[in-house]
Formats: C-alpha cells, structure tokens, sequence
C-alpha cells in the first residue's frame, strides 16, 4: 500500500535517513518513470536499468531539491539525463535516433501484448505500438504531457529545452502519433479517432 | 505549424486567452471543415489521455532500495579503512623522524669545532648504545623500504585493474 504522505513529506522523511520513505516515493512515481525510460531505451530490460539508475541518482542528489519546482519535473530531468548517457554508453548514434525513418522499433515495446488475442487488438495496444513508432524524444513529450500531469514549461524544464521548442515538438507529436495510429490500424482507426 | 490547427489544440488544452477561445468557439460552429477537424482533434486527444502506462518488474522498488543500501553500506567502510591507513602511515613517519632526530642530536659532538656554548644548558641526553642504534636505524630504513614496494606494487595493480575494465 503507497503512502498517502505528499512528495515533499516523503522527501523530508528520507533526508533523516528514512529509507522506507524513500521506497514509498520509488513506488509511486516508478511506472511513469518505467514508461519514460522505455521511450528512450526501446528494450525492457535497458529501460529498468535506467528507471533503476535514475531513482539512485535522484536519491543521493534529493539533498540539492530545493523544492522550487514538482519533485515529478525534477525526477523526470533525472530519467532524462540518465537515459541520455544510457544511449549514449551504448554507442546509439545521435543521427539514427534523429532520423525517424532509419528508427527502428524493436523487440518488447508492445511485448506485455500478444497480436494474436482479442486483447491486443485494444485501443491500448495500437495507441502503443504508434507511440513506439514515434522519435523517442517526441514519444517523451506526448508520455509527459498526456501522463506526466506536467506543463508545456515543466516539460521543457525536465527535457532542457525551450518552451516553444517543446510547444512545436508536442505539436508534430500528435499529429505524427495520430498518422501513425491511423497507419497501423488502417478501417479500425475511422472508429477509433 | 498550421495556424488554426495551433489555436485548436491550444483550445483543446485550455491554453487560450478568454477573446481567443470566445473566437475559436464560434468559427467551429461557423466553419463545417474547422468543426470536423475540432472534432477529429478531440477525438485523438481523448484517445491519448487513455494511454497506459507500462510496470517494471515486480521487484524492481525492492532493486532499487537494494541497490542503495548496498551503495551506502559500501562508501562509509571505505572511508574508515582509508583513514586508518593514512593515520597508521603519519604516525609511523612522525615516530621514525622523531627517532632519527633525537638520534641524531645525541650523535652530534657540539665541541667539536671549539664551540664553547653549552647547548644542552642541564638537560641530560637519553644515553643511546650507538651499536643498538645502528640496528634500529637500518630496521626503520628496510621497513620503509619494503613498505614504499609494497604500496607501489598495490599501485600498480588498481591501475592494471582499472585498465582492464
């Protein structure tokens, strides 16, 4: 059961060396980090090693959260970071992540669904297989604004952007994502949109 | 970016000045096309709140909180062992520059070259048996010796470590 204590409560608490405090905070926010992670990362289990890192980063750095903007914005500027050099580490070149039509979606993405049962055929399922077909940073900005509960500022704020720059990205976004969604479910997708 | 498809989505995300929204309504209920393409817009913007979001694993907190109190067990036992080493060390060179002081005080003859000043003004020097000393002296230099190899070799190979990595 998650704490019902606030971000910055739980944040205090693990300051005087409350570690369960700390797990509370993990288990709130790990799903949308998780998610982050996977926009960036593609694989499952590269993506867990990023969320992972990212929450131990943010804890040995959570005495630097002054508090100033959402503990969620600050976190998120951590994943981002983190996965960053996860690419980067993995010597992903900048150019093939860029380049949307070299991207290439790859294993697990959509793995927790199987295309051959009724489930996968959900509206769920060909709203993620779209958004893994998106550029990572645009499959980010759509996951944070739609799921993040978090501003056109706050998002530009975690990514280190702009504001107008993330404006204009989360507005191709969309319309990339919703081509996409048309694509892959081509007579499906006039009910669904 | 289109011009009306901007201030739609910025209709769509409450973003608009009272006047902007006030002219954006009523060119949707004035323009078929812009009501259409509202409405396809509306739609899609329904269909990406819905999006949902992926679990880790089951033990992924479990991971994470483990991580860290390994991370935390690590980092203090690593700076209790350092200190000690670098304590032992300056109390062993101050002892053995003390030693080698005091040795060489009493060794010194300060008559030798007709110096009249009694330096040692009453205070007795602890007699040393120079034969015992000499040992003493040598023991302190093999010890030091055989320490400094000893801490180049251990050098050596964190760095041979660290290469290989």
């Amino acid at each position: 059961m998650q704490s019902k204590l606030s971000d910055a409560e739980l944040i205090a608490q693990t300051l005087t060396g409350n570690q369960a405090a700390y797990a509370d905070l993990v288990k709130r926010h790990q799903r949308f980090v998780f998610t982050l992670a996977l926009r960036y990362a593609k694989v499952r289990e590269d993506a867990e090693e990023i969320a992972q890192d990212s929450f131990i980063k943010a804890y040995r750095s959570l005495a630097s959260f002054q508090g100033q903007s959402k503990f969620s914005t600050w976190l998120y500027s951590v994943v981002y970071t983190t996965a960053m050099t996860f690419l980067r580490k993995k010597r992903i070149a900048t150019d093939s992540i860029d380049d949307e039509h070299n991207f290439v979606q790859i294993e697990n993405q959509v793995s927790a669904y199987d295309v051959n049962t009724a489930e996968s055929k959900s509206r769920s399922f060909y709203l993620q297989q779209a958004i893994g077909q998106l550029l990572p940073d645009d499959a980010a900005i759509i996951t944070l604004f739609y799921k993040g509960e978090q501003s056109l500022e706050e998002i530009a704020q975690a990514m280190g952007m702009e504001t107008n720059t993330v404006k204009v990205k989360l507005f191709r976004a969309r319309q990339r994502l919703k081509e996409k969604l048309e694509r892959n479910l081509k007579h499906e997708a006039k009910e669904l949109i | 970016m289109n011009n009306i498809e901007e201030k739609l989505w910025d209709y769509i995300d409450g973003r608009c000045t009272p006047e902007e929204q006030n002219a954006i309504s009523a060119l949707i209920d004035e323009d078929a096309g812009v009501r259409l393409q509202f409405e396809q817009m509306l739609s899609a913007n329904t269909s990406f709140t819905a999006m949902e979001l992926d679990e880790p694993s089951m033990a992924f907190t479990y991971n994470v909180m483990e991580a860290i109190r390994t991370e935390n067990a690590r980092v203090p036992l690593k700076a209790a062992i350092n200190k000690r080493i670098i304590r032992g060390i300056g109390i062993f060179f101050t002892v053995t520059l003390l030693a080698l002081l005091v040795l060489v005080i009493t060794s010194v003859r300060w008559s030798a070259q007709g110096l009249s000043v009694n330096l040692t003004a009453g205070f007795k020097m602890p007699a040393i048996n120079y034969s015992d000393a000499k040992i003493v002296v040598q023991a302190f230099v093999f010890f030091d010796v055989m320490l400094g190899l000893y801490l180049f070799d251990a050098y050596l190979r964190k760095k041979r470590a660290a290469r290989s990595v």
